[in-house]
């Protein structure tokens, strides 16, 4: 993919070095050339210096030929600015903002933009890590669900997962084991130190811990 | 009419105390607490300390009643957020947003701003039609574009020197507004007659321009 990203801060390089690492073509924008000594000497996308919603400097940038367009600077403004000009101007099929406001994001995602908040998304994760350290509500970006992880102790060892679901409130969607990570079925039975990554619904977390027999982590 | 104004830098001041002077209310919002602290005594208006970006702050300016907002920092990424918030989350009828970089002119139009004003842009030109000897110059562009006041100035050797204005055809869309001849301001009628050196103000339709130079000067 082609993917455009303006920010070169800790954010935006790392996430061009991935992309960059991973084969995709990458394009970093920045206001201040020191900024892309972050890059590293192994990055091998293009820098270009300037404001990520100029128009002239974006079609320099080959936004027109563009798959991806993410603004991650550390200017909400700035982000949401540059993301409606590369969706509205140049029609970008992928665009992405990170906006730290809360309210901001909200207002804006809900004028259908792709907004990340990563003040949002922390403050859940934490919120996650206080309440049971092996649950997240973000990775399905909900609060009513998230998904919880389980060590197979003695007393669930042995079980099939269907007998281990309860529908509607905790379901097993993925199985660790040292063979790898699978999908399991109904009838996978699981055995001993398997790790289960099950959906949990988050009012029933407690009970569910409860019901099988998980100590507060 | 009730106006909001974002920002109280020299353009937000004087515009507060001319519509103040123009019996409008208006209540300005303002970063700096020295600048508010100062305008406050100055201006009769509200003045509210705080980012003109944070809808809390735009509603206890009372956003849900202001006929118009007028977003006039020298950041145009702030103006442009103002005036989107403006107009998609409170519905104010007018946004009006400073541009500081000409570049960005097109975005702001794209954006939303209902009313996007270059001041660069229009100083450049009027300096630009004052120091060169282009005599036809473009003041500015409203409607998104569509519509620009030009300045002409018409030299001895045009075609219509001596003609009255009804027997000239102009473009379809295009109006003359007025003719300044020495230090009057002339009101065009269709027996006024054209005099060399006459500065003629018009509004037209973009992409006209050339037929009006081709009327004025009779050449492209």
């Amino acid at each position: 993919m082609y993917i455009i990203i303006v920010g070169c801060g800790r954010v935006g390089s790392e996430l061009a070095k991935l992309l960059s690492a991973e084969g995709h073509n990458v394009v970093v924008i920045d206001r201040a050339q020191s900024s892309f000594e972050r890059l590293g000497n192994t990055f091998n996308g293009l820098t270009l210096v300037g404001n990520g919603f100029s128009l002239g400097l974006l079609r320099q940038a080959g936004i027109e030929k563009a798959d991806a367009f993410c603004s991650v600077t550390n200017g909400d403004n700035t982000n949401l600015i540059s993301a409606q000009v590369a969706r509205k101007i140049f029609n970008v099929p992928k665009v992405i903002a990170r906006v730290y406001d809360p309210r901001r994001a909200n207002i804006y995602t809900a004028l259908g933009l792709d907004i990340l908040s990563g003040t949002i998304l922390f403050a859940s994760m934490i919120r996650d890590k206080i309440v049971e350290s092996r649950f997240s509500s973000y990775l399905i970006e909900s609060k009513d669900l998230g998904v919880l992880e389980v060590e197979v102790k003695d007393d669930l060892a042995g079980k099939a997962v269907a007998d281990i679901n309860v529908p509607g409130e905790f379901m097993v969607v993925a199985l660790r084991r040292l063979a790898g990570v699978t999908i399991p079925e109904p009838k996978t039975t699981v055995l001993k130190k398997d790790i289960l990554l099950a959906v949990v619904k988050v009012e029933k977390l407690d009970a569910v811990k409860k019901k099988l027999n998980i100590q507060n982590g | 009419m009730y106006i909001i104004i974002v920002g109280a830098g020299k353009v937000g001041y004087y515009l507060a105390k001319r519509l103040v002077t123009g019996r409008h209310t208006v209540s300005i919002i303002e970063k700096d607490k020295a600048l508010c602290e100062e305008i406050a005594k100055d201006i009769e208006a509200m003045v509210i300390n705080g980012d003109g970006c944070d809808p809390d702050i735009l509603e206890e300016a009372g956003i849900r009643r202001a006929d118009v907002i007028a977003a006039v920092t020298g950041d145009d990424e702030d103006n442009l957020i103002v005036c989107q918030l403006c107009k998609e989350l409170f519905k104010v009828g007018r946004t009006v947003g400073r541009v500081n970089n000409p570049d960005n002119e097109r975005t702001f139009s794209e954006l939303g701003v209902d009313v996007p004003v270059d001041a660069t842009m229009i100083i450049g030109k009027i300096i630009e039609g004052e120091v060169s000897f282009s005599d036809f110059v473009n003041l500015m562009s409203f409607k998104r574009g569509r519509l620009a006041i030009v300045r002409i100035d018409l030299p001895a050797g045009s075609p219509v020197i001596n003609k009255q204005i009804k027997d000239i055809r102009l473009p379809d869309d295009s109006v003359l507004v007025s003719i300044v001849r020495h230090d009057d301001v002339i009101v065009p009628k269709g027996d006024t007659v054209f005099m060399p050196g006459d500065d003629i103000i018009a509004i037209t339709g973009v992409g006209n321009e050339s037929q009006l130079l081709a009327i004025f000067y009779g050449k492209i």
